[in-house]
C-alpha cells in the first residue's frame, strides 16, 4: 500500500527517507520538488501528485512535508489520516515534529516507522501500544541511558495486544485511581461587514485521561444530549446504548484518548463569543488610512475572555501603521504586511481598542478589499454550546475514582470582515 | 554534510568499527553504528561498511540488532554475498525465547530482497505462522508475501495460501488483516483473494475488533461479496450501520461505497447511504488537516453529481475561509456553483463576489468564472456584479469579465444588450491575449450595438505589429471582416489594412491562411460573406448542454474513495491509459471506465467547438434530442458516429399500444447498463429514443421508433467496431428489458 516515505523541508531537502517494500529512487520525488516550486506558498502544493508510476500523497505539517509514494490504488482518505497519525506519534514522542528533533531522534523514528508499517500496511499505531513497543525519549532516560548503556526498547511484548478489549491492557494498577474528561470547542465563523453571522460551527471534543486499575465500566451522561447532533465516538463506545438512551457507556482505554467528538452547526445554538467594532477606510488619492478596532464579549455568558490575539493582513499598499491601542501591545511587520496585536483578557469596563492611522504608498489606487479580521481567544470553564456533563458512574470495580471534567472554549478559524 | 569527503568518513568509521576496543564497550559501539545509521540517511554510501556492520548484528542489545537490520535491508541488494553471512545470525535470532526479538529477525529477513534468500526464509516463515506470539504471526503472514514478490514468476504455494486461509481464523485481528493483504498479493494473478459467504459473514463479526486502518481495507475486500438474498443484505448493512458514523473519515469513506456497491440495484439504500453520510463528509470537508478537507471535498462533488440538492442546506459549509490554500479553494467555489438555488443565490454570489478582488489571479479569475456559470441561470444579478467589478480597472479582473461576457451572451441572448452598454472602455485594462480574444470576438459579433466598437478595433489593428498572439490575430480578422458586413463604413479603411499586413508581413502560417481566406471571401462579394460568417449570435441549447444532468449513482459509485475523485475525468481517463488501469473491484465498473475514456475526448473537443461554433447548428432530429442527453457519449459524438455508421441490423419488438414514461424507460434500461441518450416525450408520432451501450470493446448504437400506434417498434442497431456477440446480447438484454416493462405494466393494469 505505501511503498516509500520521504520527509521533505520546505526548501526542498529529502532528509529522511525509509522504504518498505523495494528501494524506490529518490528521483520520484522530482515530481514533488516541481509542484513545491510552482506553489507560491508550501501550503499550496497539492496532496495528490500523479506521476507515470507512482502516486505522491503529502501532507504538511510543522513545516515538514511527509510525502508517501504509492504505487496501486488505495482510498486517498486512509493515506493521509495514516500519514497524520504519523506526524502525532512524533509530536507525541518528541514533543514537538520538527526538522531537528526527527533528525535528532533518527533511530527512534526509524524503529517507530518500522513498527506502525510493515510491508506497506499500518501494524501498530495506537500510542498505548507502540509505548510499550519503543519507550520514548525523555531527557531523563537519555541521562540513563548514556550512563547505563541501556536501551529505549521495551524487554516485553505489550501485553495489551492479547487482550479481550483490544483499546485496553490487562493487569493495569494504580494507587491513584483518577478520571479526568476535558469538554474542548473550538468554534469557527464568519462574521461579516455589519456584524452579523455568515456561518458559525462548533467543533467539540471530549478528552480524557482516565488512569483506573483493572477492567472499569463508565457510563457518562449529559444534561442535554439532544445538542449533539453529528458524532462521533472513540470505537469504545457501546453505540447501540447511546441510540436508544444518549447515554455513553464504554470500557475506557488506559491513559489519554479521545472520547468523542462531535459539531454543532445550527445557527441558532452557536453563540459569538466576541465582537469587533471596526472602521477602516482608505481615501482615494491620500497618502493616510484611518484604522480603529474595539473588541468586546458577547455571548459569554459571564465568563472571561482571555488570551485575545487579533491578526490581520493588510493590503499590499499599506506602507506602516501608527496605532496606539489601550491595552497590550501591537506589531506590524512592514515586509509580510501582518498586524498582530496581542489584546491578552478583555475587560468588559474598559474594553480594549487599537486606533490609529496607515500610511499609504502614495500614487498606489486604493486598496479594493479591506482586510479580513482573524481573532483567537479562550474562554475558561465555559462550554459553548452549553453542553453539560450529567455525572459519571463506574460499575466492574469496587473502589471509587476520582472524578472531574473541565470546560474550555476556543477560537478556531474566526474571522470578522471589514 | 561533505558527499566528497565521504570516503574519508567511511574509512574513520570502518577503523571504529573494527576496533576491539569500540566493540567491548558496549555504548561506544552503538553510538559508532549510530553515526553509520545518520550519514545513511543523509545519503551517503555506506556500502563499503557492510562486512562490519553484519559483525555488530550478533549482540543482545535490541536497538542495536534493529540499527544493524535497517543497514542491511538497505544494502543487501548490492552486496548479496556479504548478505549471505548474515543469515546465520538472522537465523538463530528467529529461534530466540524473546518474541519480540524472533518477529524482528523473521521480518527483516523477509525485507533482505536479494536473490537466493527465499530459500533460507521459507522454514523460517512456516514455523512463524505457528508461533504463539501474534507478534511473530504478523511478521510471517506477510513475509509469506514478501517471499512470492521476491520470485513472481515461481509457483504459488497452495500449502501457503491454505494456512493463510485458515489463519483468517486467527484470534488476532492484526494477523487476519495481515493475512488479506498477503493473499491478495500472493494471488494478484488470480484475482486476489476470494471472499466466499463464510469468510465474509467471518469478516464481518470481526469488524469492531479491529483498528481504524483495518476496517477500512476489510471495508474494501468486502466490496467484492454479493449476498445472496435481501434478508441477507439487510443484515450486512445493519451490521455495518455504526461504521458511516466512524469519527475516521477513510472508514466512513469506506462503508459509504460498500453501501453504495451492495444497493446498487436498491436506490433507497443508496441514497439513505448517502443521507448518514452526509453529516461524517461535511465533517470531514472542515477537519482540522486541509489535505484532508480537500480530498472529502473531491467526493462532496461526485456525490452532487446524482444528487445536486444533496447538500444544499449547507452551502454556507462551503464559503471559503481567508487561510485555505488555493487548491481547496477552487473546489469550494466549483461546489458552490453546483448549490446555487431560488433561495440562496443572493448570498452565494455576494459571497463569490468578494473573492473576486483576492490576492490570487488566479483565484479572482476562477471566481469570475464562477459567476459566470451561475449567471447562465440568474443572469441578471450577476450581469450587475460582473459590470461592477469592470469599474475596479483591474488588469485580470477585467480580462476574465470580458471572457465571461462572452461566454454568457453566447449562452443567454437576453444578456447582449447590457454586455454591450458595459463593455467600453475595457480595452485600456486587457493585456492577456485570452482577454483581448475575447473582447475582439464580442465587437465582432455585436459590433452594430456597440457605438465605438470600428474604433476599437482600429487600436488593435494599429497595434498589430507589437501584438504576440496568433490567436489574437485570428479573432481580429474574423471581427472586422464581420463588423464590415454591419458597418462598412467606417470599416471598410481599417480592414484593408488589416489585410495587407496579414498577407504581406505576417510569418504566422495560420493568420496568413485566414487573412487571404478573408480576402477571397469578400471577393466572392458581400452577399456570400454574410452567409459564411452571418451565423447564430448564439446558441441557448449549448446551455442545456453544459448544464450536466443527474448521472446515475451507480456511474460512480465504483470509484467512490478512490483516487479517481481527487482527479477531473479527463485527467483520469488519460492517467489510467498510461498506467495501464487500475484494477477495479467492481465488474460493473470496468464498462465505466471506458466511457469516461470516450467522454473525456468529447469534452474537450466540445470546448473547442464551443467557441469556434460559427459552423449551423446540427440540423433535424437533433434539435428533439436536446431533451435529454447522457454525459458519458454526448449527443454530437452520438450523431457522428450514427450517420457515419452502416446499420447493422434491423429487428421489429412487439409493442401493443401505449407509451410507457421515460423515466421508467431511462431506469430500466440504465440497470442492464444500456444508457438513454433521447427519449421522445411519450406520446409524439413518430416517438423516438436513441440509445447506447458498451460491449465487448465495442459501442452499440441503437435506435427506436414508432411510427403508428398499431405497429410495433422498430430497432435500428449501428456497432463501431462490428462484432457480432456484443450485438446479439445486446439485442437480447433489450428485448428482455422491453418484455419486462410490458409484463409490468399488465400487471399493474390489472391490479388496478
Amino acid at each position: 500500500m505505501i511503498h516509500s516515505l520521504f520527509l521533505v523541508n520546505s526548501s526542498g531537502d529529502i532528509f529522511l527517507e525509509k522504504h518498505w517494500k523495494s528501494v524506490v529512487s529518490r528521483s520520484v520525488c522530482d515530481y514533488f520538488f516541481e509542484a513545491q516550486e510552482r506553489a507560491s506558498e508550501p501550503e499550496n502544493v497539492a496532496p495528490v501528485i500523479p506521476t507515470p508510476h507512482h502516486y505522491l500523497i503529502s501532507v504538511y505539517r510543522h513545516k515538514i512535508f511527509f510525502v508517501a509514494v504509492i504505487q496501486s490504488e488505495v482510498p486517498p482518505l486512509f493515506v493521509i489520516e495514516f500519514l497524520h497519525r504519523v506526524v502525532d506519534t512524533f509530536q507525541d514522542y518528541f514533543g514537538v515534529c520538527s526538522e531537528a528533533a526527527v533528525k535528532d531522534n533518527v533511530v527512534v523514528v526509524y524503529e517507530l516507522l518500522e513498527e506502525m508499517l510493515d510491508n506497506g500496511f499500518p501494524l501498530a499505531t495506537e500510542s498505548n501500544i507502540l509505548k510499550e513497543l519503543i519507550k520514548p525519549p525523555t531527557i531523563l532516560r537519555t541521562v540513563v541511558n548514556t550512563i547505563t548503556g541501556s536501551t529505549n526498547v521495551g524487554e516485553q511484548l505489550p501485553t495489551g495486544q492479547l487482550s479481550v478489549v483490544p483499546w485496553r491492557r490487562t493487569g493495569v494498577k494504580y494507587t491513584n485511581n483518577e478520571a479526568y474528561f476535558d469538554v474542548v470547542e473550538e468554534i469557527d465563523a464568519i462574521i461579516d461587514k455589519s456584524g452579523s453571522t455568515v456561518t458559525a460551527e462548533i467543533q467539540g471534543v471530549v478528552d480524557a485521561s482516565v488512569k483506573l486499575t483493572g477492567m472499569p465500566d463508565l457510563t457518562l451522561s449529559f444534561v442535554n444530549p439532544r445538542l449533539l447532533d453529528d458524532v462521533s465516538f472513540h470505537p469504545c463506545v457501546r453505540f447501540k446504548r447511546w441510540e436508544a438512551e444518549r447515554i455513553l457507556s464504554f470500557i475506557p482505554p488506559d491513559g489519554n484518548f479521545r472520547l468523542l467528538s462531535y459539531h454543532v452547526s445550527s445557527q441558532n445554538l452557536v453563540a459569538i463569543p466576541v465582537y469587533v467594532k471596526h472602521s477602516i477606510s482608505f481615501r482615494e488619492g491620500s497618502s493616510l488610512g484611518h484604522f480603529e478596532i474595539t473588541i468586546g464579549p458577547k455571548q459569554t455568558m459571564g465568563k472571561a475572555v482571555e488570551g485575545v490575539l487579533v491578526t490581520s493582513q493588510m493590503p499590499k499598499a499599506v506602507l506602516n501603521m501608527n496605532l496606539t491601542c489601550t491595552q497590550g501591545a501591537y506589531t506590524f511587520d512592514p515586509v509580510t504586511k501582518m498586524l498582530s496585536w496581542d489584546v491578552g483578557k478583555i475587560n468588559p469596563q474598559k474594553l480594549p481598542s487599537l486606533k490609529g492611522s496607515m500610511s499609504l504608498q502614495t500614487g498606489a489606487s486604493k486598496p479594493d478589499e479591506n482586510p479580513t479580521i482573524n481573532i483567537q481567544c479562550k474562554i475558561q470553564q465555559l462550554a459553548l454550546s452549553g453542553l453539560k456533563v450529567n455525572r459519571l458512574d463506574m460499575y466492574g470495580e469496587k473502589y471509587k475514582p476520582f472524578k472531574g471534567i473541565k470546560y474550555m472554549t476556543k477560537a478556531g478559524k474566526f474571522q470578522v470582515r471589514t | 554534510m561533505p558527499y566528497l569527503g565521504s570516503e574519508e568518513t567511511v574509512k574513520e568509521l570502518k577503523r571504529a568499527l573494527s576496533n576491539p576496543n569500540v566493540q567491548s564497550d558496549r555504548l561506544r559501539y552503538r553510538n559508532v553504528i549510530l553515526r553509520v545509521i545518520r550519514f545513511m540517511t543523509q545519503g551517503l554510501d555506506m556500502a563499503p561498511l557492510f562486512m562490519e556492520m553484519v559483525k555488530a548484528s550478533a549482540t543482545v542489545d535490541i536497538v542495536q540488532k534493529k540499527l544493524v537490520y535497517l543497514f542491511m535491508c538497505s544494502y543487501a541488494t548490492l552486496k548479496p554475498d556479504l548478505a549471505l553471512l548474515a543469515i546465520n545470525t538472522l537465523l538463530k535470532d528467529c529461534a530466540d525465547p524473546n518474541p519480540m526479538v524472533r518477529g524482528l529477525a523473521l521480518r527483516n529477513m523477509c525485507n533482505l530482497r536479494m536473490p537466493g534468500i527465499s530459500e533460507y526464509i521459507q522454514q523460517p516463515i512456516l514455523s512463524g505462522l505457528r508461533d504463539k506470539a501474534s507478534y511473530v504471526r504478523r511478521a510471517a503472514v506477510l513475509g509469506c508475501a514478501k517471499m512470492q514478490n521476491l520470485q513472481p514468476d515461481a509457483e504459488i504455494d497452495g500449502a501457503v495460501v491454505n494456512e493463510l486461509y485458515g489463519l483468517l481464523r486467527d484470534q488476532d485481528p492484526v494477523v487476519m488483516v495481515n493475512c488479506l493483504r498477503a493473499l491478495e498479493e500472493i494471488l494478484k494473478k488470480e484475482g486476489g483473494v476470494v471472499i466466499n459467504k463464510p469468510i465474509a459473514h467471518h469478516l464481518l463479526n470481526r469488524m469492531k475488533d479491529l483498528d481504524v486502518w483495518g476496517q477500512s481495507e476489510v471495508l474494501t475486500f468486502l466490496l467484492r461479496y454479493r449476498p445472496r438474498c435481501h434478508s441477507e443484505l439487510f443484515d450486512i448493512l445493519n451490521l455495518l450501520d455504526s461504521f458511516l458514523g466512524s469519527s475516521h473519515s477513510c472508514v466512513v469513506a469506506a462503508t459509504t461505497r460498500l453501501f453504495l456497491s451492495l444497493g446498487s440495484a436498491l436506490p433507497a439504500v443508496q441514497s439513505g447511504a448517502l443521507e448518514r453520510a452526509r453529516g461524517p463528509l461535511l465533517a470531514a470537508c472542515n477537519a482540522q488537516s486541509r489535505e484532508l478537507r480537500f480530498v472529502a471535498l473531491c467526493h462532496v462533488q461526485q456525490v452532487l453529481r446524482s444528487l445536486p440538492g444533496h447538500f444544499g442546506a449547507h452551502y454556507k459549509k462551503f464559503f471559503c475561509s481567508y487561510s485555505e490554500p488555493n487548491y481547496i479553494k477552487f473546489r469550494k467555489m466549483e461546489i458552490l456553483v453546483e448549490l446555487v438555488n431560488d433561495e440562496n443565490v443572493g448570498t452565494v454570489l455576494e459571497e463569490l463576489r468578494g473573492y473576486c478582488t483576492d490576492v490570487s489571479p488566479e483565484l479572482a479569475q476562477a471566481a469570475i468564472f464562477a459567476i459566470g456559470r451561475v449567471g447562465q441561470t440568474y443572469s441578471e444579478k450577476c450581469l450587475s456584479i460582473l459590470t461592477g467589478l469592470l469599474e475596479l480597472k483591474q488588469e485580470q479582473i477585467t480580462s476574465a469579465v470580458v471572457q465571461t461576457f462572452r461566454d454568457l451572451v453566447w449562452l443567454c441572448p437576453q444578456c447582449s444588450e447590457s454586455v454591450c452598454a458595459s463593455i467600453a472602455g475595457c480595452e485600456e485594462h486587457i493585456q492577456d491575449s485570452e482577454g483581448k480574444q475575447a473582447l475582439v470576438w464580442l465587437l465582432g459579433v455585436h459590433g452594430e450595438q456597440i457605438p465605438g466598437s470600428p474604433y476599437v478595433l482600429e487600436e488593435f489593428i494599429d497595434a498589430l505589429k507589437t501584438e504576440q498572439s496568433p490567436a489574437v490575430k485570428l479573432e481580429l480578422l474574423t471581427a472586422t471582416v464581420r463588423l464590415f458586413l454591419s458597418r462598412p463604413a467606417e470599416t471598410q479603411d481599417m480592414l484593408g489594412r488589416l489585410l495587407t499586413f496579414c498577407i504581406e508581413e505576417e510569418c504566422d502560417m495560420s493568420v496568413r491562411d485566414r487573412a487571404l481566406f478573408c480576402y477571397r471571401l469578400l471577393q466572392c462579394g458581400v452577399e456570400e460573406a454574410r452567409r459564411v460568417l452571418g451565423g447564430p449570435k448564439s446558441d441557448p441549447s449549448l446551455g442545456v448542454i453544459a448544464g450536466r444532468p443527474e448521472e446515475p449513482i451507480n456511474s460512480w459509485a465504483g470509484d467512490f474513495n478512490t483516487l479517481a475523485p481527487v482527479y477531473s475525468r479527463e485527467d483520469w481517463a488519460a492517467l489510467t491509459a498510461t498506467t495501464g488501469g487500475s484494477p477495479s473491484l467492481i465488474p460493473l465498473v470496468t464498462g465505466g471506465a471506458a466511457q469516461a475514456d470516450l467522454g473525456s475526448a468529447e469534452e474537450a473537443e466540445a470546448a473547442g467547438s464551443a467557441a469556434a461554433a460559427a459552423a449551423p447548428s446540427p440540423p433535424g432530429p437533433s434539435e428533439e434530442l436536446c431533451l435529454v442527453s447522457g454525459p458519458p457519449l454526448s449527443p454530437e459524438l452520438f450523431e457522428r458516429r450514427w450517420l457515419a455508421l452502416e446499420p447493422s441490423r434491423r429487428v421489429s419488438l412487439d409493442w401493443p399500444g401505449g407509451d410507457c414514461l421515460p423515466e421508467t424507460l431511462q431506469a430500466a434500461l440504465q440497470l442492464v447498463n444500456i444508457q438513454a441518450l433521447a427519449l421522445s416525450r411519450p406520446h409524439a408520432r413518430p416517438w423516438k429514443a436513441y440509445l447506447y451501450a458498451h460491449s465487448l470493446g465495442t459501442v452499440v448504437l441503437a435506435e427506436l421508433l414508432r411510427d403508428t400506434d398499431a405497429g410495433g417498434l422498430q430497432v435500428t442497431v449501428k456497432q463501431d467496431p462490428e462484432r457480432e456477440e456484443a450485438l446479439s446480447s445486446f439485442l437480447t438484454v433489450l428485448k428482455t428489458v422491453m418484455q419486462t416493462l410490458l409484463n409490468s405494466r399488465a400487471s399493474l393494469s390489472s391490479h388496478n
